[in-house]
């Protein structure tokens, strides 16, 4: 374990240092700022921004929503939010290149619009079973109650 | 997994960083004529689910951001800098990568250099990552599923609550989704991406293709392009009556407009394959690239040079070398068509296994080395 926990590490900080060194030898300086910058960018965005909000969301959920629904509810939204997070650019960048190019030609609010109404429907349809099953159980856990009242049942 | 899909993009980066800069000794192989379809078109899918999944894979680990205190040693100020680095790099690879797969440059540098090193920089903190936390990560793949506790604030082996430290224990009962949920809920979003995004490379699911960047039945003669004609500003000298192919060896000729009709007698079924992962079958006429080689005194083994109309661009000419040189056809027709204008009207090359920016379109000139 120890000698593979060290190849690893090594050969990682030696490739690591071998990117920094190609970038910082053949990227001009003003580019390598603007680099830095998105890459901190990027950090404080997603960590100061994107998940407090995911939290402040999961909060809400977490007082709104019934217990009995509460996961479906955050399912759907994961799976939602992920979907929403790849086609926002397509929707930001839709139709600005020549047509012949054939691309990002379609219409990717309507498209999102389309994968979470079905993200949606799943959503519902799980907890609508789930609904059933507990309805099922409770009344046949009563109907077992009646018959013969055995403990183990309750 | 998250380490078989960020290596998995790094092999299929380098595989098609060899398409820019092969070895004379090692040329790309001509067949099978579908390679780099398959792994460039898996580079940019799995890159594209990557970046939700790293969504996930940060926020179940977000707690750790706040664990105090912030650094207790030197080694744990090395390791946070390192997954510093890890998560920015991880974040910018991947924005930067899908930007550019839509054609959308938000930035000074050089996409391929920055992307290739910035590779560098992304895999070895990963190594290293893996390195530090390669305990954890054997604790956490035997753990059972539901119950591991991988991802709670505190490190499991400063734990004693830890499932690891104080044996089975059964999971904490919660309304919420478990994380077994919430492992399902982001592979059926991861899923619904994929499945909607890869009609650009896997024809028969283009229809439901709602997030895909390219479809290719919206191009001309059913395949899309790349540059136009106008952006490589082309449209005046390539339609131009008296246009010509020099073609240069130890015995040099040209051929004229009226001449390459007589010449295009070969036909081939090639997939042509864009860096940014779409790609298209297509059937192509034109002449064999080996019949002008032989008749300017080359032969199988030379060089050659194919050079554009196109001024000014590091794509305006392309080498082509060892099997492809006998499997390239220089194109006139696509899809039963005279080539579209903006697919290299008069003459392009084509040939199996090659990335597309390196299929030179609007050709002036040929040298055989
Ligand atoms: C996740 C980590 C990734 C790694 C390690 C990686 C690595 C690489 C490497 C080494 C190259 C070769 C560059 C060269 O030719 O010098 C490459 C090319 C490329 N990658 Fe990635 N990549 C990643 C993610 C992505 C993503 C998410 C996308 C887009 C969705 C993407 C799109 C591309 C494109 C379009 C090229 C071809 C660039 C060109 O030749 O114009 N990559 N990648």
């Amino acid at each position: 374990m120890k000698a593979w926990r060290i190849s690893f590490a090594a050969s990682g900080i030696l490739l690591g240092l071998f990117g920094v060194f190609r970038l910082l030898t053949e990227v001009p300086v003003g580019n390598l700022v603007v680099l830095a910058g998105w890459m901190i960018g990027a950090v404080v965005i997603h960590d100061g921004i994107l998940s407090p909000a995911v939290i402040a969301v999961g909060w809400f959920i977490g007082r709104a929503v019934p217990a009995r629904g509460r996961r479906y509810v955050q399912g759907g939204l994961i799976a939602g939010g992920l979907i929403t997070a790849v086609a926002i650019p397509l929707i930001l960048r839709a139709g600005q290149e020549p047509p012949s190019k054939a691309i990002l030609q379609q219409s990717f609010g309507g498209n999102l619009t389309i994968l979470l109404g079905l993200v949606a429907a799943a959503s519902l349809v799980l907890y609508a079973l789930r609904v059933a099953r507990d309805t099922r159980n409770t009344r046949s856990a009563k109907t077992a109650a009646g018959a013969e009242p055995s403990p183990e049942r309750l | 997994m998250l380490a078989i899909f960020f290596g998995t993009c790094f092999v299929t980066g380098l595989l098609s960083h060899y398409q820019y800069q092969p070895w004379a000794w090692l040329p790309e192989p001509a067949s099978p004529v579908w390679l780099y379809r398959v792994t460039q078109g898996t580079h940019v899918i799995t890159g594209i689910a990557t970046l939700p999944l790293v969504l996930v894979k940060l926020w179940s680990v977000y707690p750790n951001l706040f664990r105090w205190p912030a650094v207790t040693s030197l080694k744990h100020a090395a390791e946070r800098l390192s997954v510093f680095v890890l998560v920015a790099s991880a974040l910018v690879q991947l924005t930067t990568g899908f930007l550019n797969v839509l054609n959308w440059y938000a930035w000074p540098w050089d996409f391929v250099a920055v992307h290739r090193f910035l590779a560098y920089v992304l895999i070895g903190s990963i190594l290293l990552h893996v390195g530090l936390k390669l305990p954890d990560i054997r604790y956490g793949l035997q753990a059972r599923l539901p119950q591991a506790d991988v991802l709670t604030e505190t490190p499991w082996d400063q734990n004693p609550l830890a499932h690891s430290n104080a044996g089975e224990v059964p999971p904490p009962p919660t309304p919420a989704l478990t994380r077994r949920g919430v492992l399902v809920a982001a592979g059926a979003g991861v899923g619904a991406v994929v499945v909607t995004s890869i009609g650009q490379t896997v024809a028969p699911l283009e229809p439901v293709g709602l997030l895909a960047v390219r479809q290719w039945n919206k191009g001309p003669q059913r395949v899309p392009v790349n540059t136009t004609a106008q952006q490589a500003g082309v449209q005046a000298v390539a339609v131009d009556q008296r246009w010509t192919l020099q073609v240069n060896g130890r015995t040099p000729f040209t051929v004229t407009l009226a001449e390459l009709d007589d010449l295009a007698r070969s036909e081939a079924d090639l997939p042509i394959t864009c860096v940014e992962g779409w790609s298209v079958g297509a059937h192509w006429r034109g002449i064999p690239l080996l019949d002008l080689v032989a008749r300017a005194g080359g032969d199988a083994g030379s060089r050659v040079e194919v050079i554009s109309l196109q001024q000014g661009s590091q794509f305006a000419r392309s080498t082509v070398l060892g099997p492809q040189v006998s499997a390239a056809l220089l194109a006139t027709h696509l899809n039963g068509e005279r080539l579209n204008l903006d697919h290299g009207y008069p003459l392009r090359l084509i040939a199996p296994n090659r990335a597309g920016v390196l299929n030179t379109k609007w050709l002036a000139r040929i040298e055989v080395v």
